[in-house]
């Protein structure tokens, strides 16, 4: 076995290297992974759909979105019902970089239609209820033997099979999210005045039931696809937005499985970790953790607190129920005077100048306008002001990987319902104008 | 003869359990080797181990992994953390000293025998031992190298600060719109910023892997977790960008969705979304006030979104379930096709007959571990079902397996690595060894 002959003190900083590689400013000029894949997404009402089909967009792939002539209610998403130029927020955020066409797929003619494009696609992504499709003769089942190298990814909350595949509800981020275990975990406990209204399991804020979905679905295209290239072959691949949460639940049930023990939302305390929690601080809240033995070290050398270490020296004694509010209340009397600037200070000057063990971590609790007056993600290129010719300026969060040959970018916002019906029914299926003014006096576009 | 099968029969014989390890795997023959902590890192390997990707964990002896020591109350099972479980199925385990530039040469021997890497140290640690990307790029080009962190490998947060799961959700924004309003922030109780990451990060390691088929090229990826949560905040940005306001956290309801909420019942709390014009009809039926529907405040979603008249309903939906039990609520949705869904127990889910039969709660005999009950994997898919062979091992576990049949190297200069100290295994300790009764050499004693 080999050393390396250069040392490596020789080489540019690794900072330095990496953001050479890297630096968004530089990602139109380098080509696109997916460019070779045309992707239709028919999903209604749906951000797990909309979601997938936007990474494999950001990614290069050509997604033609197909609504109903009306355009599709997932448009009409919005809070409080806000509209910006007839579209609501939600939407403008996963409209990206997608030809926007109109089918009505209640009418034959409509579903012929995507049958021919469907025999081009490389995926299709569709949320609507299990057997919905597969009834307008539009389900893997038919467009496979059409098209036998095409992955079909169907959404939904119970999946395509099991003894509740057959459910008619439809998909919502909030019963996924319920679905997964994860809001009975998060949120505050019932306290000793019984219930409250705040004291109850907790969804994310975001749509993390749909966000977590979409990912899960993009990430079966890809696998899905890596299969074709070996076997030439298409499937279907079920995914469940539920599952695809629950998947992240960390190890409830293997706790149940072990012990018995259902696991209950804890408020500040994970019942494995800490610290790794909210603590008050003079301005607000800050995240601190320093959870395993050198790392409660480095939390009691910068609090100054070496006795904290002493009497609660073990992981098992810092998850004791009993004990976490004991010393929470001890780093919350040190953490209250300081601002959760001065908090990082403490933190990133014992970090950085190494003055004793252990990694410590620590943030501010950023509201988003905090995140969006952050240096950091500007210069990192995670948000950007997109100018888009209909929508106008829009400020929207760009697609997060990196990558040094082909980094996923962000290139259009959003289009109108139908804005580019005559171009790609044109390019893909040769439909003229007349024909396609004869299709819209029949409400199939 | 399929067209005489309905949806469903077809869907439960395409995906039948039984027979399942007797289809391919997606990514049979990728090799990915992992050098990681906690779950971000570890989580990105195992979703394409699950999807038939070899994957080889190094742990640095003779603890491993963090993630060996975080089990609920600190109560270890068999020897093991409950926590290192989710995110380590199917891995062969070893152990390799990379302080000692012996242990850096082994690393680079695997790496040029790998077709992915995933590693989730602070930036820069793996370049300054000499087995970043620079290096491992030289010996191997067709090299997919995934970099996981918290603030990415270079800007202004990136230099010397640590993160974990909790940091993310804190500076991205997302904890301060989860939760109810006036009380404290609280953390999500599942480590979201790393399993969503984790998905993420995984996906782009699929398309660099689609792009290499095209052309031969590797590549670098740069995924750091708080810019994914960043990613998945929905409307968060957009609404800043246009309203110059800050989003708050509302509790449990959806301001985007209008009548979607998590209520309580008699037996525990169940979410119920109504969204589209249909469905709301569907939950005024249940609730029996179909009027509600016609009145102008309710009969359009954009009606619906009104602050005012979201509010009202929320009530109504709370008066209504307060009485009935959870399956009641979910009957309800079934019949009248809304969605409802209890906010389920790790307990619910691990009973739930549904997810035992779609495997989305997996079942199996482990060689060390005996019955284990976990999530299985999240997509389902019909021709390269995703699986778990075996469940996480103890650290150097596969060290003679993989140094022989990968590296080709000698029992006696496996042995040789060991008396140096390059090549380690388990401590005698909670977490990192087997279970009582098996032998030093893997053997059931």
């Amino acid at each position: 076995m080999s050393t390396p002959d250069a040392p490596a003190s020789a080489r540019p900083p690794w900072a330095e290297f990496a953001r050479g590689m890297t630096a968004p400013e530089r990602a139109a000029t380098k080509p696109e992974a997916l460019d070779d894949l045309l992707v239709l997404d028919c999903s209604t009402g749906n951000f797990a759909g909309l979601f997938a089909s936007s990474i494999l967009a950001e990614f290069g792939a050509v997604v033609i979105r197909i609504e109903p002539p009306g355009g599709d209610v997932a448009r009409q998403f919005s809070p409080d019902g806000l509209q910006h130029h007839g579209t609501g927020l939600a939407y403008l955020v996963e409209g990206r970089n997608k030809h926007h066409v109109t089918l009505n797929l209640e009418d034959p003619e409509g579903r012929l239609l995507l049958r021919r494009l469907a025999g081009k696609a490389d995926v299709l992504i569709e949320t609507h209820r299990p057997g919905q499709m597969d009834a307008w003769g539009l389900g893997y089942r038919q467009l496979s033997q059409l098209n036998p190298r095409l992955v079909y990814v169907a959404i939904s909350t119970h999946g395509q099979f099991g003894p509740r595949a057959a459910s008619p509800i439809p998909d919502h981020d909030l019963t996924n999210q319920a679905l997964s275990g994860v809001p009975y975990v998060t949120g505050e406990p019932e306290g000793p005045a019984g219930p409250e209204p705040h004291a109850v399991p907790t969804r994310q804020g975001n749509w993390a039931g749909w966000y977590f979905g979409g990912a899960w679905a993009a990430f079966a295209a890809m696998a899905a696809l890596a299969w074709r290239a070996t076997s030439g072959r298409g499937q279907l691949c079920d995914v469940s937005p539920a599952e695809a949460e629950a998947r992240m639940a960390d190890y409830g049930l293997h706790w149940y499985h072990s012990h018995r023990q259902i696991w209950e939302r804890g408020g500040a305390f994970n019942p494995s970790l800490y610290p790794y929690t909210l603590v008050r601080t003079r301005d607000g809240y800050a995240f601190l953790a320093g959870f395993s033995d050198p790392n409660w070290t480095g939390v009691t050398n910068i609090m100054g607190r070496p006795d904290l270490r002493e009497r609660f020296p073990t992981m098992r004694d810092r998850t004791a129920a009993e004990k976490q509010p004991e010393i929470h209340r001890e780093i919350e009397a040190w953490s209250s005077q300081l601002t959760s600037h001065e908090l990082l200070e403490k933190v990133m000057d014992y970090m950085l100048h190494k003055r004793g063990p252990g990694t410590v971590a620590t943030a501010r609790v950023n509201s988003p306008k905090d995140t969006l007056d952050e240096r950091h993600w500007w210069e990192r290129g995670v948000f950007q002001h997109v100018e888009d010719p209909h929508y106008g300026r829009l400020l929207l969060q760009a697609p997060p990987w990196k990558m040094s040959r082909t980094p996923p970018r962000l290139k259009w916002a959003c289009r109108p319902v139908g804005a580019d019906n005559p171009r790609i029914f044109a390019r893909y299926l040769g439909l003229p104008p007349s024909e396609l003014q004869a299709l819209r006096a029949r409400g199939v576009i | 003869m399929a067209k005489e099968q309905s949806y469903f029969e077809w869907t439960a014989e395409l995906f039948r359990r039984e027979g399942l390890f007797d289809k391919p795997e997606a990514l049979q023959g990728i090799r990915v080797l992992e050098l990681t902590t906690l779950i971000l890192g570890p989580s990105t390997a195992d979703f394409l181990g699950e999807f038939g990707a070899e994957v080889i964990k190094v742990e640095l002896p003779p603890g491993g992994d963090t993630m060996r020591y975080v089990t609920p109350r600190g109560t270890f099972w068999q020897n093991a953390s409950l926590g290192f479980f989710p995110e380590n199925h199917s891995k062969y385990h070893i152990a390799i000293d990379l302080h000692k530039p012996e242990g850096q040469a082994l690393f680079r021997q695997l790496a040029a025998r790998a077709d992915v890497v995933v590693e989730n140290f602070r930036a820069g640690t793996l370049d300054r031992w000499g087995i970043g990307y620079r290096d491992l790029s030289a010996i191997n080009p067709r090299l997919v190298y995934v970099a996981n962190s918290g603030f990415g490998q270079w800007g202004p947060f990136s230099h010397g600060r640590a993160s974990y799961d909790a940091v993310a959700q804190t500076v991205s924004g997302m904890i301060q719109i989860t939760g109810f309003p006036g009380r404290p922030p609280i953390t999500c109780g599942i480590f979201i910023g790393d399993w969503f990451g984790a998905v993420m990060a995984a996906t782009a390691a699929l398309v660099a892997l689609h792009h290499r088929r095209r052309t031969g090229e590797g590549q670098f990826i740069d995924y750091a977790q708080s810019e994914g949560l960043i990613r998945s905040l929905d409307w968060t940005w957009v609404y800043a960008g246009l309203t110059g306001r800050d989003r708050e956290r509302v509790g449990n309801h959806d301001r985007a969705l209008g009548a979607a909420d998590i209520v309580r019942c008699r037996d525990g709390f169940v979410a119920v979304a109504a969204v589209t014009d249909p469905e709301f009809r569907g939950l005024c039926q249940a609730m029996g006030t179909p009027a509600l529907a016609e009145d102008p405040r309710w009969a359009t979603l954009a009606a619906r979104l009104e602050p005012a008249h979201a509010e009202a309903v929320r009530r109504q939906l709370a008066d209504w379930a307060a009485d009935l039990t959870r399956a009641d609520v979910e009957a309800a949705g079934e019949k009248h096709g809304f969605a409802a869904a209890r906010v389920a127990t790790s307990r619910d889910r691990y009973e739930d007959p549904h997810l035992r039969a779609r495997a989305a709660v997996w079942d199996h005999e482990d060689g060390l571990y005996g019955a284990m009950v976990e999530q299985g994997p999240a997509p389902k898919l019909s021709a390269t079902p995703g699986r778990i062979r075996w469940a996480a091992r103890p650290v150097g576990w596969h060290n003679e397996y993989v140094f022989r049949t990968v590296l080709g190297l000698s029992p006696s200069e496996i042995q040789a690595l060991e008396v140096q100290g390059v090549v380690g295994r388990w401590a005698e300790r909670m977490g990192a060894k087997p279970p009582e009764g098996i032998t030093a050499d893997g053997s059931i004693a």
